[in-house]
């Protein structure tokens, strides 16, 4: 089938989608944007996520067919043009980053969070971020740069 | 693979009807996962997302009917009042992610005995409505929906449309064992509903047998002895907690063994029917 | 003696670069998702592989129906053992070669009709997508006469045999009859611990994309160990080495995981030869489970004797581990027991059981990291039989020398990382009587254990360019796993130079470049450091024989270990010149000096230092938990390290690496295990949501500090980081649970159910 959606702004169409295919495998394997990371397939690491019709979900999740018509936004999607986004900047600056293969799907779901929450606490970060694991650094980081990015798009 | 994209109820009704193998898909939170794995490959999907009641709720005739299709997050942030089990419940489901886009028709659809929403349906006596189009509406009760692992009382061309729970008249409460704090399947899974109008208690066993369960003597027992002015007796609290452990039948596994749940059973019985009943002398108090 | 730095403060002396918690430099490529890993490389006609697996543990196939799998359009070629080109076997093991080492196990896939696995992959479907190729694997019927198989741990467990000893790895070892010192010692433990298969859970799974050229062969894949992949492709496809080209610039995590070559690699440049297509093959996570290796199961016995005062006067501990019919390797679970404690008397065997299973692998610390679990938990269990604060136990029998052979430690600070650890922790506060704390319904309990970690280096190659404009480049094949292997080595080339740090660029993950370590073993920065010196002075001094040149210079007459490397150039005092002044004048436009050591001769250095010197990453766990006293749920509530690592490159690199070693090992004590069915071997949890790994929400705030003390024998006296963060965790969990509620768990993980 036919698949056609707008992606970070620009409409997207893919053609021989099969049926049972993952909006993550459209975006991965036929639209060239592999930012949106492949580790588990299940839901239950969260390295593929990204905005659809501006709720964080995981691609892996969603049939393409399900994506007909809506708006997706990916890791791809978040700085605009040179600039990058404040939480991308704060996992940079924050150590946040290791192997690199989980940040994504971090930085969505981070980027999401603070568009929600001005200020989140600790337990909330700690609590939105449960569904997205990262085997090298030992989280800690990732809370320093959610709390700095969110302070930052604060004071703008 | 056909992929079916109904835009509303009657279609979907119909889809259905004609096509009973296919799949229907919400949230894809079960069925894209065995499509990703490769254990099922169904001859057609049949995507409720574009059914946009089933994402609705709201009152019917003094009881609050939940959309099959909306999602967990909704259900916590607008249902704590009218559902606070069922919301508390919602809260511990996976991630955030998964609660944007799970919902509880998938859950009951899924039927699977660790599912986090079937215990607080099972004690605030939820009824689940499904339709065909041929047949119409069947309101089942959850106590008769779940058949077995994975299995329920819907029929081939019927599909869920909605549960429908009464608001909370008491204190409810929901508690689950994993052994993270998040992104777990329970261990096990307990909840508690009361019911001081009827002088009543209602209880939901999740991961402890075959299907979610309620413990009918741990109910009777309350039924007969609660003194429902006076503080909780501990020697009933205990017998509660035993008759708990004693309707669960759950095995071994991977997530934990079987002398563990029926401990845990009996620790969470207590533990949310101590809380509860504090709740519901402040209540009375204030 | 205080720590000096904390992981965000700077040297206090540092005009420098070294020591500086500089920010990644990849950090931009991995945020925008511009970063590119394996699979997501794009070429005309690729073709997509996917495996199909072995369902018995051991035993020959009698037939193979690929007719439904052929049957279904996109399929290009179904390779089984019976159409399949053939591969070299892999090659003997050899120290003298260490790619040798390289295969993770013997088999010759898809050539012979043997299944020594239940997961082996016995065919390969390539086909023009990736979903095409994994529907028509599962088409694959394969009829199999099954053999009796040995893949039951537990049981085998008795039938152990000794393992053999090597020159680097010594597999037991006695001081004294410990035997005999444990039967009259006054007060004694003796238990028995277990812990269970783990799996390395890196994010990214395995992906290889092969494309051949006719006998040239371009592979990418996220690998650990560049250059071994490449010889042993090489070898295993009959080419020269200068043949194959292997691309690694990001990996997604390693763990030693992608640290060997595995099943997936080899069968994806085969199906590439056998269809001439670039074939892409990613592993599912399941892929990885049934395909590459894991940490190994142990069983273990620490028994320890002490005398009144807590002194040691005998220690025992032996180990039961597993490797394969067709590889692995043997780990040393044992080994620091012949490092840690200063026991008058000490006994260590080592033994092997072989299992019908896959070859087990290296996983963060092997042998240590479950090692330690034992020796650590059982020293707690003596000073509570001793009713000695565990710290003090440990202080008592810290030894001068090596214990077993009076070898000189090159650097030991034990007593120092626990004497800072228990102050900033607030270990005071510990009411040493067990379930005596308590935070409403939670039992708090407190626990300490050691972090012990060898250290080594492997050699490396690595050219330095200067040209003219002040551009550095740096080229080494190093791997990227998530350890900031560019941006540390730019932060000592810039020191080395005296250059900024936005001058230098570090080429890595290529091997067209000159071959660096392995990032194993927590060798890699230690070994590339060692090669960007060497390559560094070389470069001075080729710059400085071009400045003696000219009557001019006011470097003339000077030797470079008078001069300071500063502001681009070479300085004594105030009088020196730039690079850039001495090129120009020379009328060059750049300079490039090499840099490192040959494999015999590090090999020469490596055991001649063995001979005298002992030497170690090592420090303190401080861990706090919460037990609910009656479902028995353990959340671990607080954390600080004190380590001893030697010098820092990077503060902001190494506390991740540091951090992410003790979650690991908090994982590897309250949740991660590998289920084999004792019956088939087959593995029943190989997914995310059945093999629990930590998430955010089990993490608490982990402090993680260093003694910032060079090591005198070390590159610029680092010592490696990337292991010793996870030795000792899994011990300091186990006895904090201990404290809090009497109950010692010998089994790991500590699930709740043991703790009713």
């Amino acid at each position: 089938m036919r698949v056609t959606f707008t992606v970070n702004g620009r409409e997207e169409s893919a053609d021989n989608v099969w049926e049972g295919e993952s909006l993550l495998y459209v975006l991965r394997e036929r639209l060239g944007l592999p930012g949106s990371k492949n580790a588990c397939e299940q839901g239950e690491c969260g390295s593929c996520m990204v905005y659809l019709d501006g709720v964080p979900v995981c691609a892996c999740l969603v049939a393409a067919g399900q994506a007909e018509g809506r708006q997706v936004r990916t890791v791809e999607g978040l700085a605009e043009g040179d600039r990058l986004d404040a939480v991308q900047e704060a996992f940079a600056e924050c150590g946040a980053v290791q192997c690199g293969f989980c940040t994504p799907g971090l930085i969505v779901q981070a980027h999401d969070l603070i568009a929600r929450v001005e200020r989140p606490s600790d337990a909330e970060i700690r609590e939105a971020l449960a569904g997205n694991l990262c085997r090298c650094t030992g989280y800690e980081k990732i809370l320093d740069a959610v709390r700095l990015a969110a302070r930052r798009k604060a004071a703008t | 693979m056909d992929f079916l994209r109904p835009t509303t109820w009657e279609e979907a009704l119909a889809a259905k009807a004609d096509r009973p193998e296919a799949v229907p898909i919400q949230g894809g939170t079960d069925v894209m996962v065995e499509l990703n794995f490769d254990v099922r490959r169904p001859a057609a999907l049949l995507d409720l997302g574009q059914v946009a009641e089933l994402r609705a709720w709201g009152m019917v005739g003094g009881f609050c009917r939940v959309g099959a299709g909306v999602p967990y997050t909704t259900i916590i942030e607008e249902l704590g009042g009218p559902l606070p089990g069922l919301a508390q419940a919602s809260r511990t489901v996976g991630s955030p992610q998964i609660r944007n886009r799970g919902s509880v028709g998938g859950n009951l659809g899924a039927a699977s005995p660790a599912g986090d929403s079937h215990p607080p349906l099972l004690a605030a006596d939820a009824v689940v409505e499904v339709e065909s189009r041929d047949r119409g509406v069947r309101m089942v009760p959850a106590t008769a929906f779940y058949l077995g692992v994975k299995r329920s009382a819907l029929e081939p061309d019927e599909l869920i449309r909605a549960v429908h729970v009464r608001p909370a008249t008491g204190p409810q409460y929901f508690s689950k064992v994993g052994t993270r704090n998040a992104m777990v399947i329970a261990v096990c899974s307990f909840a508690i509903a009361l019911h001081p109008g009827e002088r009543r208690v209602g209880t939901g066993l999740g991961s402890a047998a075959p299907t979610p369960r309620r413990a009918y003597e741990a109910e009777e027992l309350l039924a007969r002895e609660l003194d429902w002015q006076a503080p909780l007796d501990p020697a009933l609290l205990r017998r509660f907690g035993e008759l708990c452990a004693a309707a669960a039948a759950p095995i071994d596994d991977v997530r934990g063994t079987a002398a563990y749940r029926v401990h845990a059973i009996g620790v969470m019985a207590r533990r949310t029917l101590t809380w509860a009943w504090n709740d519901h002398l402040g209540r009375r108090a204030a | 003696m205080t720590t000096k730095y904390a992981e965000t403060e700077p040297r206090q002396d540092a005009v420098k670069h070294v020591g500086r918690p500089v920010d990644r430099v990849d950090g931009r490529a991995k945020t925008t998702g511009e970063a590119r890993y394996a699979a997501e490389h794009r070429y005309p006609g690729m073709a997509h592989a996917a495996l199909v697996h072995a369902t018995v543990a051991r035993g020959r196939i009698e037939a193979v129906d690929t007719e439904a799998a052929r049957a279904v359009p996109g399929v290009i070629e179904v390779l089984t053992h019976e159409n399949a080109p053939a591969m070299k076997p892999a090659p003997k093991t050899s120290l003298m070669n260490l790619s040798s080492l390289a295969s993770g196990t013997t088999v010759s896939y898809l050539a012979t009709d043997e299944v020594h696995w239940n997961g082996q992959p016995v065919a390969v479907v390539v086909a023009e997508t990736p979903e095409t190729a994994r529907h028509a694997a599962s088409l694959v019927r394969v009829a199999y006469r099954e053999l009796p198989a040995v893949v039951d741990f537990a049981a085998e467990e008795p039938n152990a045999s000794p393992q053999k000893s090597s020159v680097l790895q010594p597999a037991g070892g006695d001081k004294g009859d410990a035997v005999a010192a444990l039967a009259a010692a006054p007060v004694s433990v003796d238990l028995r611990f277990t812990t269970p298969p783990e799996h390395h859970n890196a994010m990214e799974p395995h992906a290889t994309i092969a494309v051949w050229d006719g006998d040239r062969l371009t592979v990418h894949e996220g690998t650990q160990n560049i250059a071994w992949l490449r010889a042993h492709l090489a070898q295993r496809f009959g080419i020269p080495e200068r043949a194959v080209r292997v691309l690694s610039p990001y990996v997604g995590g390693g763990f030693g995981g992608k640290g060997f070559v595995w099943a997936g690699t080899l069968l994806a440049v085969l199906a590439a030869r056998a269809t001439a297509r670039p074939v892409r093959l990613a592993l599912t996570r399941e892929g990885v489970y049934r395909t590459v290796g894991g940490r190994t199961p142990t069983v273990q016995r620490v028994a320890l004797g002490a005398d009144g005062d807590g002194d040691l006067t005998a220690l025992i501990h032996t180990s039961v581990a597993m490797t394969a019919r067709i590889g692995g390797m043997p780990e040393g679970v044992v080994s620091s027991s012949r490092h840690l404690y200063d026991a008058a008397t000490i006994h260590l065997r080592q033994r092997l059981v072989r299992l019908d299973l896959l070859a087990n692998t290296a996983m963060r610390a092997p042998g240590d990291s479950v090692g330690s679990f034992a020796l650590e938990s059982a020293m707690d269990e003596l000073a509570c039989e001793l009713g000695i604060d565990p710290i003090e136990l440990r202080r008592r029998n810290e030894p001068e020398r090596n214990p077993m052979d009076g070898k000189r430690f090159t650097h030991r600070m034990l007593r120092e990382a626990y004497e800072v650890g228990a102050e900033r922790f607030g270990w005071r506060e510990r009411d040493p009587r067990p379930g005596s704390m308590r935070d409403g319904r939670w039992l708090v309990g407190m626990g300490v254990a050691t972090a012990y970690h060898p250290s080594l280096t492997m050699p490396a190659d690595v050219t330095v360019r200067l040209a003219a404009d002040g551009a550095v480049v740096v080229r080494c094949a190093l791997q990227e796993i998530g350890v900031g292997a560019a941006t540390v080595q730019a932060q000592i080339t810039a020191d080395e130079l005296g250059v900024p740090l936005e001058a230098v660029r570090v080429e890595i993950g290529d091997s067209e470049l000159p071959a660096g370590p392995g990032a194993g073993g927590s060798a890699q920065t230690a070994g590339a450091a060692a090669g960007v010196l060497d390559a560094c002075r070389k470069l001075k001094e080729s710059a400085l024989a071009l400045a003696r040149r000219a009557p001019d210079s006011p470097l003339r007459g000077r030797r470079l270990d008078d001069l300071e490397a500063r502001d681009g150039g070479l300085y004594h005092g105030g009088r020196g010149e730039t690079y850039a002044a001495i090129l120009a004048r020379a009328g060059r436009d750049h300079l490039e000096a090499g840099g490192g050591t040959g494999m015999l001769k590090f090999l020469a250095k490596t055991l001649n230092e063995r001979r005298r010197w002992v030497k170690a990453a090592s420090g303190a766990h401080f861990c706090e938990v919460r037990v609910d006293r009656d479902t028995g749920e353990v959340r671990v509530s607080r954390w600080l390290g004190m380590f001893d690592v030697g010098r820092v490159i990077n503060a902001k690199t190494a506390a991740g690496q540091l951090r992410g070693g003790i979650v690991m090992g908090i994982g590897m004590a309250l949740t991660e295990a590998t289920q084999v069915d004792p019956r088939t071997g087959r593995i029943m949890n190989p997914s995310l949501s059945e093999y629990h790994v930590p998430v955010h929400a089990d993490i608490p705030r982990i402090d993680v500090h260093w003694l910032d003390e060079p090591d005198p024998t070390m590159p610029l006296g680092l010592l490696g980081i990337g292991e010793v963060g996870i030795t000792g965790v899994a011990a300091a969990v186990a006895n904090a649970v201990r404290h809090a509620t009497g109950k010692r768990v010998l089994d790991l993980p500590i699930t709740l159910d043991k703790l009713l």
